[in-house]
């Protein structure tokens, strides 16, 4: 038995995958805690918490003090003394009365530590971690090196993110650990996540509904190539297919690279509680008159028109023909969207797409279906879904080291390149087993990069550097064959 | 303004012997700097991807026996002397560091990119019209230069900053008065030539310009070369485009040469060649990699510095870790200034007789 949970901004939604599927809603007024204190769910527990983080990193004021070690190199003005070489090496220490006298003047509510080149040696950030203790707690630090890539600027941003991010994180994993026992986070590359690799990088939870929609059509429908249009509460988002998987992108916010990897998803600001003041406007008050809200939305035009969703005698609207001009408009917004984007297939997702989906698709003069329980195929993708993991592993073989998603470990010396893939492939096996991963899932494990050159001291080859990237990509769990 | 930086992962192939200086590690400490700086996110920097350069331009430069010979050599591997073995596939990654250097300049001209820096391997600037030499094989500066002359540059600068002369570029353009050679290198030292006497050949007379540098001159004198000797010389010449051999071997961690450069004040340099490409020649400006062999502890920085300085951000953080300190003390000859001023007054006496620039401070 597999289950999922999509917290949404309205809804939070409940799925278990067996034998048969079951879903339904629960209104978000109770809480975040009140939605996992119903009693134990049944089965392995996934959980998506991407909107109640969205709205923190778009509103909530979380300062954080952004802590830079920069070393040699371009400029990064107010950076702290200290530097890591290439290779990994200590090349500056840090100075921990800078340090110190640094983070006590300028307290904030969290704290970013962002070391360059610190995926080759995490030592330096984990030293500062360290200094700051008296100052800030475990959850409310983040450091760099848990992401992995090179990219210093794109690192400073995510551990910015994943500062402000941490503590509601770690605090939400309490929660539903203390009612739920051991569950999986899902991200927003539609994988798995362990709550602890999640708090390390709450940031890889960003944009997860969009995966969890496209996910959980894709299981529905079964189709490879089409574009998911799920109709929600406050927005309307298309996501394409291609070949059986999301497109992914990476994140920019505010024009800055971010090193979140994310479903590709076109966000239009209408859904069925957008509100109509005269006409049809972007943003949500609250639910549509049917459900007790209180203002006309389009769920209440749809009603007008003479579709029976929820108390639906109590949607009211000056007029049918109104009802019908503010349907018109959604319906041409969306076709245009679809139209651009030209797919082979649409498929419905959200309460109102067996509404909405027909006509959008005979309009767009693109095929369409609306898998049973559309309506909650965002909590199905998390239900279904498997523990993906990516490892970046650097072997230095002067050093005896190698970095796994810059933590140093010794490594006992072999330069053999088919070797040093066989070890990678063991440890993200290794790592994903002890995430939760169902040993079925950890057969598919990709080489997506390899790169190597000796390192030649005085005339001869002395040591080898290694560059290895191995994934257990995203996808369906074999459990549900 | 935006940079174009012409790189391609097919550079790294390159490779005489696993043990060879100028190998594949040579650029992957610096690729590893560019991407942990987010370099390639920047507005201001543009990736080139490079073609190979067509057979049509390379024989512009180089005699037709001699690509012939390279040719054929590169299919089994051959030999052109002591430094310089030709690897299989030679061939094609000769043509394919030409065509960057071509792609850069045509860059520049079309507007693409203000100004760039051909990242590019096998090095260029010792390959003669007939033969390669000192890890060269096709000359890439050179290809380019008559590349731009074809495209319409009346007039080319090109500075060589490589330890070595640049013995076959100066070669190449010994009797070209359209293309002042200024080169500045260690001296005495491989490949033996560079002499201030060697000042160019029947109509070229007077635009080759060498000025040799004892070991251990270090930033202070270059600097001081680049305001008394490169500045006037590029301002009464009036170019064009500027073109640079950038080689790092001046850098004084090198392990094969003995200079005392550092990569703040390579920063510096390239700085004000920009500064002087704006006021003499729009911007135009390509430079072009040669030597630099000190892989972990000067590629890194002086080739990010080249990058900052031609995209105009801030170098005034581009230096080495402090763990080098020791190392630029023992390398930097208190007594290289007093050498250098004594070369460079016997060169302004000799360049006097044709640069008004040299003559009128004589007077």
């Amino acid at each position: 038995m597999l289950t999922g949970v999509d917290i949404g901004g309205t809804n939070t939604d409940f799925a278990t995958v067996g034998d048969e599927i079951t879903a339904y809603k629960v209104p978000n007024a109770e809480g975040f805690a009140g939605a996992f204190s119903r009693g134990k769910l049944e089965g392995r527990l996934a959980v998506s918490t991407s909107q109640p983080l969205n709205r923190i990193l778009t509103g909530d004021p979380i300062s954080v003090h952004i802590l830079t070690v920069p070393g040699p190199g371009l400029c990064c003005h107010d950076g702290m003394n200290g530097a890591v070489s290439h290779r990994g090496d200590i090349v500056e220490q840090i100075d921990p009365e800078e340090i110190a006298d640094c983070i006590s003047r300028n307290r904030q509510d969290a704290l970013a530590i962002i070391c360059k080149f610190s995926i080759r040696n995490s030592s330096i950030e984990e030293e500062i971690a360290k200094i700051a203790g008296p100052w800030y707690p475990e959850e409310r630090i983040a450091l760099s090196h848990f992401l992995g890539r090179m990219n210093f600027p794109a690192r400073i941003i995510t551990t910015e993110l994943n500062a402000r991010l941490k503590n509601t994180v770690s605090t939400q994993a309490e929660i539903i650990r203390r009612t739920q026992g051991d569950f999986l986070f899902f991200k927003g590359d539609g994988g798995l996540a362990s709550p602890k690799e999640t708090i390390q990088c709450p940031s890889l939870l960003y944009n997860s509904s969009a995966a969890a929609v496209a996910l959980g059509a894709h299981y529905l429908t079964g189709e490879n190539d089409c574009l998911i249009v799920d109709i929600g509460g406050t927005t309307t988002d298309l996501v394409p297919i291609k070949e059986g998987n999301p497109v992914m992108e990476i994140i920019f916010i505010d024009k800055k690279r971010t090193m979140i990897e994310s479903v590709r998803t076109h966000s239009l600001p209408y859904g069925g509680d957008s509100v109509i003041r005269e006409t049809l406007k972007p943003g949500r008050i609250g639910n549509a008159l049917a459900f007790g809200g209180p203002a006309p939305t389009l769920t209440d035009a749809l009603n007008c028109t003479g579709e029976e969703i929820g108390t639906h005698g109590l949607s009211k609207l000056p007029s049918r023909a109104m009802a019908e001009t503010i349907v018109d408009k959604y319906v041409a917004i969306v076709v245009e969207a679809v139209k651009v984007k030209n797919p082979p297939k649409l498929i419905g997702a959200g309460f109102l797409s067996p509404y909405l989906i027909p006509r959008i698709g005979k309009e767009a003069g693109v095929p369409y279906t609306v898998p049973y329980h559309a309506e909650c195929a965002n909590a199905i993708g998390v239900a279904v879904s498997r523990v993906s993991l990516t490892l970046y592993a650097r072997f230095d073989t002067g050093r005896n080291m190698v970095a796994y998603n810059g933590q140093r470990e010794f490594f006992e010396h072999t330069d053999d390149d088919e070797e040093l893939i066989k070890i990678c492939i063991d440890e993200v096996r290794r790592r994903a087993l002890e995430s939760g991963a169902y040993a079925d899932d950890v057969r598919d494990i990709r080489l997506q990069y390899f790169n190597a050159y000796d390192v030649i001291r005085g005339g001869y080859r002395a040591e080898r550097i290694t560059d290895i990237i191995v994934q257990i990509p995203p996808g369906i769990t074999a459990e549900t064959r | 303004m935006t940079t174009g930086i012409v790189f391609d992962p097919r550079y790294l192939d390159h490779e005489q012997s696993p043990a060879h200086p100028e190998r594949r590690e040579r650029l992957s400490y610096t690729m590893d700097q560019l991407q942990e700086e987010g370099l390639w996110d920047l507005e201001c920097i543009r990736l080139l991807r490079p073609f190979p350069s067509s057979i049509d331009q390379v024989m512009k430069v180089h005699d037709i026996e001699y690509l012939t010979f390279l040719r054929e050599s590169s299919r089994t591997g051959g030999f052109i002397d002591f430094d310089t073995n030709i690897p299989v596939n030679l061939f094609e990654s000769a043509l394919l560091a030409a065509g960057g250097a071509i792609r850069a300049a045509d860059a520049v001209m079309s507007g693409e990119v203000k100004n760039a820096f051909a990242m590019v391997r096998p090095p260029g600037h010792h390959a003669h019209r007939t033969t390669g030499a000192g890890f060269c094989y096709l000359n890439n500066m050179a290809i380019m230069v008559r590349h731009l002359q074809e495209m319409g540059m009346k007039r080319v600068l090109v500075l060589d900053l490589d330890a070595h002369h640049g013995d076959g570029t100066q070669e190449i353009f010994y009797d070209d008065p359209d293309v002042l050679f200024i080169s500045i290198h260690q001296s005495p030292f491989y490949p033996g030539s560079g002499s201030i006497e060697e000042t160019g050949f029947g109509k070229g007379q007077g635009f080759t310009v060498n000025m040799p540098v004892p070991g251990g001159t270090s930033d202070m004198s270059y600097l001081y070369l680049l305001e008394h000797l490169i500045r006037p010389l590029a301002e009464e010449f009036g170019p064009s485009f500027i073109a640079i051999s950038a080689g790092q071997d001046i850098h004084f961690t090198d392990p094969l040469t003995g200079l005392a450069l550092t990569a703040s004040g390579y920063a510096e340099m390239m700085n004000r060649m920009v500064d002087l490409s704006e006021i003499l020649c729009g911007g135009r400006l390509v430079a072009v990699l040669e030597g630099g062999y000190s892989v972990e502890g000067g590629l890194p920085y002086t080739n990010l510095g080249i990058i900052a300085a031609l995209a105009g951000l801030d170098i005034s953080c581009i230096r080495e870790p402090d763990l080098y300190h020791d190392w630029l003390i023992r390398a930097v000859d208190p007594g290289a200034h007093s050498e250098v001023l004594e070369n460079f007054s016997a060169l302004k006496s000799l360049l006097s007789r044709q640069w008004k620039c040299f003559a009128k401070k004589l007077s």
